[in-house]
């Protein structure tokens, strides 16, 4: 099992790296907060298949530019979940905020580096007190660190945060890091096809261990204002128990311009 | 010292021609080179902001070349220094703004 999940990764990257795209990542975040990712709304559907339970999670992201440097933003998930044994709950999720501040721009033509931190603070407002919960019931307050290298032929994207989980939860270390390249032509108004390769990592401390997934996507924006986007995580190594294992989350989104 | 003179005499003259620039009044077609702009998804900021000068009155953006070709209004003149504002206000860099038919 573990080798027909090399070649298939192997097989993933090869093609991803073959084909010459970019534009905001799937799982990954952005520093680059232009466009839909500073100016719009952004939905996606999470659909997480586990070895005890299937669950779906839909969430509303809404970012606010205050300035071209400084990003607030609210994320509203809703979430429902199926365990094989058991009834199933459903409901709001933990409600998030964030904001982000970029730290350093260095542009050039055809080309930007640039990086910023991000302070996200998670409210248990998720219900707990029916099995399965839909929250964690913890305030937690993540500060990360976003860098990004996107020129008109690839993307490259990283981000490193570290969680500071309350009520007694062990904290994680995120680590994410994700290619793009264009299929299309770079045109203005935009009618791109990229695809996405994507790390994305979460070690947990207090010997909990390590999961991480890889994350191949697909994404295409239709004109000035509008986005679409489909990506799956493939667990690579996971800390959960045996037959609480994740077998792959689905993610199919949508990014729209209104502001 | 004379050589210190000379530099700095070649320093001030620099940042007055840079002033003398940025105050510049543009008219007819114009092309303004933009640093940063690596994706198409992310001009949407820049052409909004370019529109909202008086007296532009299209905008073209060539994100291959990193260039936002301007046309100005008949009988109406931009100030450069307002065009440079609101390209750093979208979140990318402004360089050399030239006449269309200069290159």
């Amino acid at each position: 099992m573990k080798l027909a999940k090399l070649i298939g990764c192997s097989c993933l990257l090869i093609v991803t790296t073959m084909v010459s795209a970019q534009g905001p990542p799937i799982f990954t975040d952005t520093p680059i907060m232009l466009g839909v990712q500073g100016r719009g709304v952004r939905t996606f559907g999470n659909i997480i298949s586990k070895e005890n339970a299937n669950a779906y999670a839909q969430v509303l992201v809404v970012p606010y530019n205050i300035t071209s440097k400084w990003q607030v933003a609210a994320v509203v998930p809703y979430v429902s979940i199926s365990p094989n044994v058991g009834d199933s709950q459903s409901g709001f999720g933990d409600l998030k905020f964030f904001t982000k501040y970029q730290l350093y721009k260095k542009d050039g033509k055809g080309k930007t580096l640039r990086g910023l931190i991000k302070l996200t603070e998670t409210f248990p407002t998720g219900n707990t007190s029916n099995s399965p919960p839909l929250g964690t019931d913890a305030y937690q307050t993540t500060l990360s660190l976003v860098n990004g290298y996107v020129t008109t032929k690839y993307g490259i994207y990283g981000e490193v945060g570290y969680n500071l989980a309350g009520s007694g939860l062990p904290d994680n270390l995120i680590y994410n890091i994700a290619f793009g390249y264009p299929l299309l032509p770079q045109k203005y108004p935009p009618n791109q096809l990229n695809v996405f390769l994507e790390l994305n990592g979460n070690y947990v401390f207090d010997n909990v261990g390590n999961n991480l997934f890889l994350s191949p996507g697909i994404q295409y924006i239709a004109g000035r204002k509008l986005l679409f986007e489909s990506g799956i995580q493939i667990p690579l190594a996971e800390a959960a128990p045996a037959n609480q294992q994740t077998n792959y989350i689905l993610r199919i989104g949508a990014r729209l311009l209104i502001f | 010292m004379k050589k210190l003179f000379i530099l700095l005499f070649i320093g001030l003259s620099a940042l007055t021609v840079n002033a003398q620039n940025d105050d510049a009044q543009l008219q007819g077609t114009v092309k303004v080179e933009v640093d940063g702009l690596a994706c198409p998804y992310c001009a949407y900021g820049l052409e909004k902001n370019l529109k909202k000068v008086e007296g532009v009155e299209t905008i073209k953006i060539d994100v291959e070349n990193g260039l936002a070709i301007l046309t100005i209004a008949e009988g109406k003149s931009v100030d450069e220094k307002t065009i440079r504002k609101n390209i750093e206000d979208a979140g990318f860099t402004p360089k050399a703004i030239t006449k269309k038919s200069d290159g």
